[in-house]
């Protein structure tokens, strides 16, 4: 009988530690969570506020951000450069992210789409800054021969067709949108790839024999057939993968550089989360103001496509 | 008396029945046989006896099970697992522990030894049982992954014996075995019989003929028939039993 | 010249990878391959033809020496190198154990109708603009966590901004990384094995022990990705590590900096001065190669646990 007791005991004290290491597990599992409403609480509290104090949410979204001395002003300018090099970004990043995605996949019986997938994996992981960095190097070496003998001869060539073009396409500065894109995009590009090549990894045997043998070629088997067992994952990557860039600073930093006014892509162009960057360590009351404004729109275009890219996944 | 008892059990995964009113007695220190062809629910009515089909959060279970007269939902979930032990159809030592952990960590857990030197002598004495001692006394430190798949069913008998358990749960313990192993599980449950209660799973009508003492026979998730074996096999009182057990149905 | 070539022929390249794949799929896929590899290649290239100035001038003592003095043109990266390290330190000390809690609440404490809920947050936290969480930490936390830490001992804390905020900042942006992997790892516990952890007898927080001991390589792989996560995080450490690149300290409770801080800080000033543009670039070199170093290892350990 005292043995039963003893046991019963024993027990009792094993279920309270579990509660006790359970709650402990939960307990860092929320905290894990926690800081996230914190924060978007905190943005949306005193960016609203500053918006409404800034002129409003059509002035803010368009007009010229405040100097230190004004009384209102808004993101327009960061608005457009950010919308401007998240979808080039996003598109270039998809278009080469997907085929490398379906080759690091499909092919891993070869040694150099391993070699491939080891590049993907390190890229994926890779400090955003350093490609920041990487693209300047590349855009500093390449800049003036660039102008000289390909994009000077061209701009001169298309002109007539309107001043408008010449917003696009001309001779380029050492900070420009197309830096900022193709840095964006070189983020974006390992993202789109993975999701994609555990896709097509996940593919069942039968399914992809069927693909071979119904699809012919080896092409419309992987892109024509077999796209319909992957297109909802490779858009989920592509959702998530384009509100991750539309939120990077680091290498926008040294490549699109940032600027105050509504300027032409081929000179240095303004960005939101820059001026949320910018303006929140100057020391002007206004200026952190326009910066929780700009961080509650930013985190408001993150969060419509995250919540989009959740439910459609 | 019975050492266990169902009382109108049933079962769904989901919207799915899988046992639908189960009511069998099973006597203590003896073997009885849950026969049927697969899908008839054999497989869940040992998970409900020792309470793993809480791990399936869609599985639905209401009537009730005793042990000793005592309903086991009633009772502290770590107590009656120390009563009921469970030998799998896939063995499944815990593949990154070693070899004397896999069997001690049930031990251990529970608290049910003293010291070192006891749980050493329980371990052995269960891999002993088992037959498998003579293999891995030289490296009980080896992760019981890298044991062949015989070996690894025995150290998973091992496991439950060290409990030594007033019921064991069997469930087509010698599917995955060789010949030779199967007639060792087997010659080691009619030694065990002597000190506890064994259901046995088996989708082989043979084997249950060979060893159990009792047999029901299960299908779609009922009891068509139940009894001591020789009954079952000699003079099966159901059309659908008699099928099974000369081979007819599957 | 080179830089041109390289810019001007990037487009024919992928124009060629494309046609590829209507003519020769395996070829134009393996050029898409080559792609990526080569951009690795290049920027580890370039970064070693932009820092060789100063290595060439200084030898491995950039790396060894504190004190960043421009007007000397005198540089070393060794205090945010130990910043790095510190902040690093820091934060996976307390990412980790918030990572873990939230693979085992996933996983073995919410109902199942809860976790993909709870999932969803946290790759949310994971997807959260880091200039965001820089916001945060210069408005909020820095000074929340100065006078906690005041409190507890006063004085500590000087500033608002120090190594140590900094530190508890990434430690919430990369608890999602190692979270993450760790989920995979726990996710793929075999039932069978899961049942046999219950049938001798486990509580469910023993169980949680017992299967995050089954997956501990993921666990180490989780701390890998994340420390280098934490090691190669910029703007929003910058926003809150006090930006001091003068003195070299090893109190977390001080204004510092790290490596990639202050190739943030400092580079828009960098063109005036001859030596300071190869100095930073040495500083993104050491980023890339630990990146690289990191990356390799915890993709080795994760390989080798899927026995």
């Amino acid at each position: 009988m005292t043995a039963e007791r003893k046991a019963e005991n024993i027990t009792a004290v094993r279920m309270v530690i579990n509660w006790l290491g359970l709650g402990l597990f939960a307990l860092l599992g929320v905290a894990a969570v926690v800081p996230l409403f914190l924060i978007i609480g905190d943005v949306y509290v005193k960016g609203i506020d500053a918006i409404n104090r800034l002129g409003g949410l059509w002035h803010f979204l368009t007009g010229l951000p405040p100097t230190p001395y004004e009384e209102s002003g808004g993101i327009g300018p960061m608005l457009v450069g950010t919308l401007y090099m998240t979808v080039l970004g996003a598109l270039l990043g998809i278009a080469v992210g997907f085929p490398l995605g379906v080759y690091i996949g499909e092919m891993r019986r070869e040694k150099f789409a391993n070699v491939a997938r080891a590049g993907v994996n390190v890229l994926v992981e890779f400090p955003t800054i350093v490609i920041g960095l990487f693209v300047y190097a590349v855009m500093s070496l390449a800049k003036e021969d660039l102008n000289l003998y390909l994009l000077d001869p061209l701009s001169r060539t298309i002109s007539p067709v309107g001043g408008w073009i010449t917003q696009f396409i001309g001779p380029l500065d050492g900070f420009n949108a197309y830096a900022g894109a193709a840095a964006l995009s070189i983020i974006m590009i390992p993202y789109v790839a993975l999701i994609t090549a555990s896709a097509y990894a996940s593919i069942e045997q039968p399914l992809r024999e069927a693909a071979y043998a119904t699809g012919g070629r080896e092409f419309n088997a992987l892109f024509v057939v077999l796209r319909k067992a992957v297109s909802r994952a490779v858009l989920t990557a592509a959702l998530l993968g384009t509100a991750k860039i539309a939120g990077e600073t680091a290498p926008l930093l040294f490549t699109a550089f940032g600027n105050f006014y509504y300027a032409p892509f081929t000179g240095p162009t303004a960005a939101v989360p820059l001026w949320v960057w910018y303006a929140a360590q100057t020391p002007y009351e206004v200026q952190i103001a326009s910066a929780y404004g700009a961080a509650a729109v930013l985190l408001t275009i993150i969060l419509t496509i995250f919540i989009i890219a959740r439910i459609r996944g | 008396m019975a050492k266990v008892e169902f009382k109108n059990l049933r079962v769904s995964f989901g919207a799915s029945p899988v046992i639908t009113g189960v009511n069998l007695s099973i006597p203590d220190r003896s073997i009885t046989a849950l026969m049927g062809p697969s899908g008839s629910g054999k497989s869940t009515i040992l998970r409900v006896l020792n309470r793993l089909i809480e791990l399936y959060p869609e599985a639905r279970v209401s009537g009730e099970v005793y042990l000793d007269g005592q309903n086991i939902f009633d009772m502290n979930v770590l107590e009656l697992r120390r009563k009921v032990q469970m030998i799998f159809q896939i063995p499944n030592p815990i593949p990154n522990l070693s070899i004397f952990e896999n069997v001690a960590l049930g031990l251990k857990l529970n608290r049910l030894v003293r010291g070192r030197g006891e749980l050493f002598e329980r371990v052995k004495s269960a891999l002993e049982k088992a037959q498998l001692w003579d293999e891995v006394r030289n490296r009980l430190d080896m992760p019981a992954g890298k044991l062949s798949g015989g070996q690894q069913q025995r150290l998973c008998v091992a496991r439950a014996l060290a409990f030594e358990p007033e019921v064991l749960l069997a469930d087509e313990p010698t599917a995955n075995l060789d010949p030779e192993n199967t007639a060792k599980v087997e010659a080691l449950f009619l030694e065990l019989k002597k000190e506890m209660t064994i259901v046995l799973v088996t989708h082989y009508p043979p084997q249950a003929a060979r060893i159990s003492d009792y047999a029901a026979f299960l299908y779609k998730g009922q009891i068509v028939e139940w009894g001591p074996t020789k009954d079952i096999f000699t003079k099966p009182g159901h059309e659908l039993t008699e099928k099974y057990v000369t081979g007819r149905l599957y | 010249m080179l830089g041109f070539l390289l810019v001007v022929l990037l487009i024919p390249y992928l124009i060629a990878a494309y046609g590829l794949l209507f003519v020769k799929l395996r070829w134009g896929l393996r050029l898409f391959g080559a792609f990526i590899v080569a951009t690795i290649g290049l920027l580890t290239v370039m970064f070693l033809v932009e820092a060789y100035p100063i290595i060439a001038r200084d030898g491995v003592a950039v790396f060894l020496q504190t004190g960043w003095d421009p007007v000397r043109e005198s540089y070393g990266v060794l205090q945010a190198l130990t910043g790095t390290v510190l902040t690093s330190a820091v934060a996976m000390a307390l990412a980790m154990p918030m990572a873990l809690g939230v693979a085992v609440t996933i996983n073995e404490i919410l109902p199942a109708r809860w976790r993909g809920v709870f999932g969803s947050l946290v790759d949310l936290t994971a997807t959260m603009p880091t200039v965001i969480y820089g916001l945060w930490g210069l408005f909020v936390l820095g000074p929340t966590l100065q006078s906690l830490v005041n409190t507890l001992a006063r004085d500590t804390m000087t500033s608002p901004y120090t190594l140590f905020t900094a530190g508890v900042l990434l430690a919430i942006m990369i608890t999602p990384y190692a979270a993450a992997v760790i989920r995979e790892g726990y996710a793929l516990v075999p039932k069978p094995v899961e049942e046999a952890i219950y049938a001798v007898g486990a509580t469910r927080f023993e169980a949680a022990l017992i299967k995050l001991r089954y997956v501990r390589n993921y666990i180490l792989g989780g701390f890998f990705l994340a420390l280098g996560r934490a090691m190669g995080e910029t703007v929003a450490v910058a926003m809150v590590v006090g930006g001091n690149f003068v003195r070299f300290t090893t109190n977390i409770f001080e204004s510092g900096i790290t490596i990639s801080s202050l190739i943030a800080l400092q580079f828009p000033n960098a063109a005036s001065y001859q030596y300071m543009v190869p100095a930073l670039f040495a500083g993104a070199l050491l980023l890339t190669l630990f990146g690289l170093a990191i990356n390799a290892v915890a993709i080795y350990i994760i390989q080798r646990g899927q026995i």
